[in-house]
């Protein structure tokens, strides 16, 4: 449908056309413009958020590097390359759709603007985002992801007096750091799982010492501090009236048991990292069900091309595997699309990356064996949420409302539960919401994952009406 | 929590007041700063509701920003002059 359709008074969304279009200028997609660019095409570099650097090489305003520091001069230095490599760089933009035609990309300008970009090749880069698995009071002002503690560290900011930080994975422990660094009192950190026991699982790790003793220095840190390490221990509840007050937590394995009470202004609480690969889907990739996680991943080749020929999926958005392997993934599939343009790049080159990948593949794999199966925590913490605990925040839908809608006939898949509860329509797409709303869902032969939605994100009206209209609503 | 010195601060208006806050922070660190945790209100429950991400995906931190509805405060930078509303603003 043209603009005129809808909206004769607005100009016609604006077209861009390049070579390249990478979506997401993390790790992923700056080491994917880079290769690109020196490769010879024409690359458009697009990213929502204020200036490149994704997640891992997030960057506050250069007032504030000078005041607080920078924790990661590389990621300036690689996007400095990336610039005067030539690709052609849109921050502030975001890419909220896909055309019928399912390869223009739908994007919008800092000012709203609608922006169309068309390109012979789409790189998704658009990397993961926290995996949330709700509890009573998470709702909560001062109950946050341990990104969000990171990112307002790094931007200097001291987000409370006293903490407890809590889910899985290790990015709870850097976490814990930063917000020491700010003069933050953690008062414990809170792992689901048993990682930090020395135990069978933890030996093969050992064949990559320097990424352990990273792990390891955290951990001596926190102990200077003073800040209990618990295991095998989540967050039963948030308590308070209009922000966090205290947290209680409890044995994983063992719910009845209360490990401690804190009293707290801020609680950070996160259980992993989940692949955003829903622009992939919307270009017509097709997807999996990750059996160890029960996430949704694009199948790829080991290069990162997806099953729709033109698209390539890089970094965490094939999946969370963290920083290092993100970047090798961008140059990965940037070197295939070269050689697929008739620009053969060097043999050996490629040879010696898929040998690192293959490195850094054996690393996460361990790594993530230190941690519970994600696939696993999420229902058990989904199945003792109370009936009255919000699962879905943004549509205010309770645990009790969803099994109700799960148990009723034909309601055991999710689109039948979201059509029934609202649960999972609300603004952030089910993003945080997602993970337990499949696992509340009756047992049955239903569709378990969260389908994509256009718009991907919330719009301005004028970039909506500009170019095509998003399907539901 | 007081604001460093180290850098010169730039003026913004939050819900109409005149207020100093360090430049090059997103919107969300300035008003986190200020010790704001009430961005939005909830419109099924009424109740308050503050950045939970800080990655744009939850929505939880909305403002309005010169006027324009809906800004994700966690990815918009200040800039001096910006007039930032929250919804407590709205209700005064
Ligand atoms: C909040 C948060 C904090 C993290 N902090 C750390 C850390 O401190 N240390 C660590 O080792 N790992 C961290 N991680 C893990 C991190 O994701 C990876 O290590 C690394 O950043 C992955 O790189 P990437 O390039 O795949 O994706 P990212 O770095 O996530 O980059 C993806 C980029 O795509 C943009 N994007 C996504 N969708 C769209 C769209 N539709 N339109 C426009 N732009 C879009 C995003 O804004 C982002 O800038 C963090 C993850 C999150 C979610
Ligand atoms: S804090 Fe989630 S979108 Fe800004």
């Amino acid at each position: 449908m043209s603009a005129d359709t809808f909206a004769p008074s607005l100009p016609a969304a604006a077209e861009l056309s390049a070579d390249a279009a990478v979506v997401g200028a993390g790790p992923a997609g700056l080491a994917a413009a880079l290769e690109l660019a020196r490769g010879g095409l024409d690359v458009l570099l697009l990213d929502e958020q204020a200036e490149p650097g994704g997640q891992y090489y997030r960057r506050p305003g250069p007032e504030v590097l000078d005041a607080v520091g920078d924790h990661r001069p590389e990621g300036g230095r690689l996007v400095a390359r990336v610039r005067a490599a030539g690709v052609r760089v849109l921050s502030g933009h975001t890419v909220w759709g896909v055309d019928d035609d399912r390869r223009t990309l739908l994007a919008a300008s800092p000012g709203g603007a609608a922006l169309r970009v068309r390109a012979r090749w789409v790189v998704a880069a658009t990397g993961a985002y926290e995996r949330s698995v709700p509890f009573p009071g998470w709702q909560l002002p001062g109950v946050v992801t341990p990104g969000l503690a990171q990112h307002m560290s790094a931007e200097g900011v001291r987000l409370g007096r006293r903490a407890v930080v809590a889910g899985s994975g290790p990015f709870l422990l850097p976490v814990a750091c930063a917000l020491l660094e700010r003069g933050v009192r953690v008062a414990a950190v809170a792992e689901a799982g048993r990682p930090y026991t020395p135990g069978p699982a933890a030996l093969g790790a050992l064949r990559f010492p320097a990424r352990l003793a990273e792990l390891a220095s955290y951990a001596a840190r926190l102990a200077r501090h003073g800040v209990r390490l618990h295991q095998d221990t989540v967050v039963a509840r948030a308590h308070g009236a209009d922000r966090v007050e205290a947290a209680t937590l409890v044995r994983f394995s063992d719910p009845g048991e209360v490990v401690a009470r804190h009293d707290v202004d801020l609680l950070c609480v996160g259980y992993g990292f989940r692949p955003q690969a829903d622009l992939a889907q919307l270009l017509g990739c097709a997807v999996d069900r990750d059996p160890a996680t029960g996430d949704t991943v694009p199948r790829l080749t080991p290069a990162g091309r997806a099953s729709v020929p033109h698209v390539y999926v890089v970094g965490e958005a094939a999946g969370a595997a963290g920083a290092p392997t993100a970047l090798a993934r961008g140059r990965a599939a940037a070197l295939d699309i070269l050689a697929a343009s008739g620009r053969a790049p060097d043999r050996g080159e490629r040879r010696r990356l898929a040998v690192r990948m293959a490195s850094l593949a054996r690393f996460t794999r361990l790594t993530a064996a230190l941690y519970p199966a994600p696939a696993e925590l999420v229902p058990a913490l989904a199945r003792r949420l109370p009936g009255s605990a919000l699962v879905c925040r943004c549509e205010c839908v309770t645990a009790g409302a969803v099994r109700g809608a799960a148990a009723a006939a034909g309601g055991s898949d999710v689109p039948a539960v979201k059509g029934g509860t609202r649960a999972g329509m609300g603004l952030c797409q089910a993003r945080e919401c997602g993970p337990a709303l499949e696992a509340l869902r009756a047992d049955g032969p239903g569709t378990g994952a969260v389908p994509a939605r256009v718009p991907l994100r919330p719009l301005p009206l004028a970039a909506v009406l500009g170019p095509a209209p998003g399907e539901d609503a | 929590m007081t604001p460093r010195t180290a850098a010169a601060q730039v003026e913004v208006t939050v819900d109409g007041r005149p207020v100093l806050v360090r430049p090059g922070t997103s919107v969300a660190a300035a008003l986190l700063e200020q010790g704001r945790w009430d961005f939005r209100v909830d419109p099924v429950s009424g109740r308050d509701r503050g950045p939970y991400c800080g990655m744009g995906v939850c929505l939880e931190c909305e403002v309005t920003v010169d006027g324009r509805a809906h800004v994700r405060s966690c990815l918009e930078r200040v800039r001096a002059g910006m007039r930032i509303d929250t919804a407590a603003g709205e209700d005064a």
